[in-house]
């Protein structure tokens, strides 16, 4: 913890400027994250809740992960999040704010989730501190180079940092067909349980 | 961040193109081609495919037997069949699951041919999310990998929180499906948590490779004694998220309301198949990812075991509603099933053994009972346990099978539930440490306890009077009573050899790839 | 960059979903709730991918994204549904039963 106080003041200017630009958005994404859950108003959560998923988009893009960041940006915010606000204009509109928390248990919720947060902040600081992600944290990928550019043929593969959006496609379908398969069949049934349940007779 | 380092213009390594076994995979292609057929001819012949679903149906699941019995076939000249490095396994312990999955997705589809046809409901697209869900749990079976767990996990679930709803104009089955629908995705996520964690542990996520990480550091191979707290949390989030799935206490406030709210079938499909995949995944993940670190699982394993018996048994003395009994008599056997992962570590192939045995005869045992109780609400239309008086004076042949199903799940012999407590409490015994022998102490405690209301269950049957002297039989399809003739059968056959049982599910440790 | 500042952001994210769950009585604020957890667990992802340096943080991440698109759209297909039951009965009742 010391550690991670101390890397925001040394370090170059550039390592400086990313830090103070990654505890901007951290603050944001958690402040934001604690009115989702304390709001009063169900069509304020879900903006909040935007703010969160674009905060979690930008600590993507901080990870050099970009396709990841991408794809958060699309599907959380531009679908999950309309759909959620479709949910509540579709059901609620009409309701007032009432009842939306239940203040009896805001107690025991807190204490819950304190402890967890002390539990789980003691066993990453345990396990994980002082760990330093490397400085350009894209994949690793292996390319072909030309050692000399009159013979084609003649390459030798070296492993360099990339981005990660072919790298991506390449594990998917090499590795993990099954469960990419099986997500297609899934949201499938989903579509079709979604239309069925939803409907009117 | 030096971006400098990457050159400019490199072609990225050709794609490999992976091997893929078609045999192995055809019991999943089968029952894919079959959903997809269920659902085309729905759209093409509209109302007039009614009547065939449900056969197509049952038809789809008994030809992905046929690939599943040649695979069996071979697998004593081939061995294990590994695919994508170790991520999905065909080997005895994952094909005895699939025959379990299919066999009772098909005996569900008999339930429900009659069920779903005579009420108010959506049809085709019953089956076809019922085949899906099936599909699900047969790809769980082979997976070894957390993304292929994962996604399989979700293949079963998010169709099962769809079906619990079915009932689409009674509210009950509606709450039940959201109660379901927000505690499965809740779990999921805590479970996903986890797997997060064990990624991070390892860099990898093909669980031979997961409990290599586990067991030593992979730079110096000493052991990663230091990093216990992240594995313990890691492994708790996981193992939390499926005691949710498989209504171990005290995570099962779902079960009874959500199995009496849902659709008689569905209920049945619930707590039998859908049970038997979150357990499948924990076995896998316990004897394939977690082994090297017992220390951490068998404590957690240990009190889920204990609270799931003692909780789950006193409950259930006290229900007035013969399914939420069967929920809480779940639970309990779900304490039962999780008893041999207390001494995983130390009794590796005997728990797995009377793991598999249990769920075979678990499976037969529960979806028997949930037949009888289906039947007798065909007459009575209540679930209350005293719908079921005096059953034998006007539908003996249901009577005696109730008897069985209620005789077997206390484990009386020669019943098919004697012999897998009796191997539970041999495993757990056999491994001899102190906590072991009081877990043994507390499953011999629980059997009589469990002896009581399942007795209470048959008393009623045989001793009292049938509610306002109603003594008009019950007609019962045919489907339905192919469905009590296999599941009484099948009780009677692991009962009195339960050597053709343990010649099956003696399976040794599970084949990692 | 240190991995912990990533895996403690998610970890605070993760515990706020769980303070949600236990609060919230509406379903769709539950819902909310337990994609805050998801984002959690994808941030842990990511980070641990970028750590070592391998695509499979960023291949798990997109595969939660899109089980979690699924899940939400029959959430809100079974609230849609409770909601036109309730109305039709006790319009003051709306308020979903909670876990």
């Amino acid at each position: 913890m010391i550690s991670l106080i101390a890397q925001i003041t040394t370090g170059d200017d550039l390592l400086v400027a990313q830090n103070i630009f990654w505890w901007f958005f951290a603050l944001v994404t958690v402040l934001a994250g604690i009115k989702v859950v304390t709001t009063d108003n169900i069509v304020h959560a879900a903006l909040y809740l935007v703010i969160v998923l674009a905060g979690v988009a930008v600590q993507f893009v901080f990870l050099g992960s970009e396709f990841a960041a991408v794809t958060q940006v699309l599907v959380y915010i531009g679908a999950i999040v309309v759909l959620l606000l479709f949910g509540i204009m579709l059901t609620r509109g009409s309701l007032g704010d009432d009842q939306l928390v239940d203040t009896e248990r805001r107690g025991m919720g807190a204490l819950v989730a304190l402890l967890l947060f002390g539990l789980m902040a003691f066993s990453l600081v345990d396990g994980f501190e002082d760990v330093v992600l490397p400085e350009d944290t894209r994949n690793l990928i292996e390319v072909e180079v030309p050692i000399d550019t009159d013979i084609d043929d003649d390459e030798f593969i070296r492993t360099q940092r990339g981005s990660d959006t072919a790298a991506i496609g390449d594990t998917i379908f090499e590795s993990y067909i099954v469960p990419f398969e099986a997500v297609s069949v899934l949201l499938l049934a989903a579509l079709i349980g979604a239309v069925v349940i939803a409907r009117k007779e | 961040m030096d971006f400098s380092a990457a050159l400019p213009v490199a072609d990225v390594v050709a794609f490999n193109r992976p091997a893929i076994d078609w045999h192995a995979a055809s019991p999943e292609l089968i029952l894919l081609g079959f959903g997809a057929l269920l659902t085309l001819v729905d759209v093409i012949f509209l109302d007039r495919a009614k009547q065939y679903t449900a056969a197509l149906a049952g038809i789809g699941l008994l030809v992905t037997m046929v690939p599943i019995l040649t695979l069996a076939n071979d697998m004593s000249e081939t061995g294990p069949r590994v695919m994508f490095d170790g991520a999905y396994v065909i080997d005895e312990f994952s094909l005895i699951m699939k025959a379990i999955f299919i066999l009772s997705g098909y005996v569900v589809i008999l339930l429900s041919t009659n069920y779903i046809a005579e009420g108010d409901y959506w049809e085709s697209e019953y089956y076809g999310l019922m085949l899906s869900a099936i599909l699900g749990m047969v790809v769980m079976a082979s997976s070894r990998d957390l993304i292929s767990i994962f996604v399989a996990f979700e293949l079963l679930s998010i169709p099962s929180y769809m079906l619990a709803t079915w009932k689409k104009r009674s509210l009950e089955s509606n709450e039940a499906g959201l109660k379901y629908y927000l505690m499965g995705v809740f779990a999921s996520a805590i479970m996903l948590y986890g797997m997060s964690l064990l990624f991070g542990a390892s860099g990898e996520t093909i669980l031979t490779k997961v409990n290599a990480s586990l067991s030593s550091d992979p730079l110096t191979g000493e052991s990663l004694s230091s990093s216990t707290p992240v594995l313990t949390l890691a492994v708790i989030f996981v193992i939390v998220g499926f005691a949710f799935k498989v209504s171990a206490a005290p995570f099962h406030n779902w079960a009874p309301d959500t199995y009496s709210g849902a659709p008689i079938p569905v209920t049945a499909f619930l707590a039998v198949a859908s049970k038997i995949a979150g357990f499948v995944a924990l076995v896998q993940l316990v004897f394939v990812g977690f082994y090297a670190r017992a220390d951490v699982f068998q404590p957690l394993m240990w009190i889920l075991a204990a609270a799931s018996m003692i909780i789950g048994n006193l409950i259930a003395l006290r229900q007035t509603d013969i399914v939420r009994l069967m929920a809480y008599s779940g639970v309990a056997q779900a304490g039962f099933i999780l008893a041999p992962l207390a001494v995983a570590g130390d009794v590796g192939d005997q728990a797995l053994a009377s793991i598999v045995s249990y769920l075979a005869i678990y499976a037969a045992m529960n979806l028997g009972a949930f037949a009888v109780i289906l039947a007798a609400a065909r007459k009575t239309g209540s679930t209350s346990i005293e719908s079921m008086n005096g059953l034998f004076s006007y539908a003996p042949g249901l009577a005696v099978a109730m008897t069985i199903f209620m005789f077997a799940l206390a484990g009386i012999p020669p019943l098919g539930g004697w012999f897998a407590k009796f191997q539970i409490f041999f495993a757990v015994v056999e491994q001899g440490g102190t906590w072991a022998i009081i877990l043994g102490v507390l499953l011999a405690v629980n059997s009589v306890i469990a002896l009581y209301y399942y007795a209470s269950v048959a008393r009623r049957i045989w001793a009292d009077q049938a509610p306002d002297g109603d003594l008009t039989p019950i007609r019962i399809p045919p489907s339905l009573g192919a469905a009590l003739v296999l599941t009484v059968v099948a009780t009677l056959v692991f009962g009195f050899l339960p050597g053709a049982v343990s010649q099956f599910t003696d399976v040794g440790l599970i084949a990692g790839g | 960059m240190l991995l912990n500042q990533f895996l403690l952001l998610a970890a605070v994210l993760f515990c706020l979903g769980v303070y949600g769950v236990i609060t919230r009585k509406n379903g769709v604020m539950v819902l909310m709730s337990i994609e805050m957890i998801l984002n959690a667990v994808n941030i842990n992802l990511v980070a641990f991918g970028a750590f070592n340096g391998t695509p499979i943080g960023s291949v798990f991440a997109l595969f939660v994204i899109a089980v979690a698109a699924a899940e939400v759209g029959i959430g809100l297909a079974i609230v849609l549904l409770i909601y036109r039951n309730k109305k039709s009965i006790d319009f003051s009742e709306v308020d979903i039963l909670k876990g």
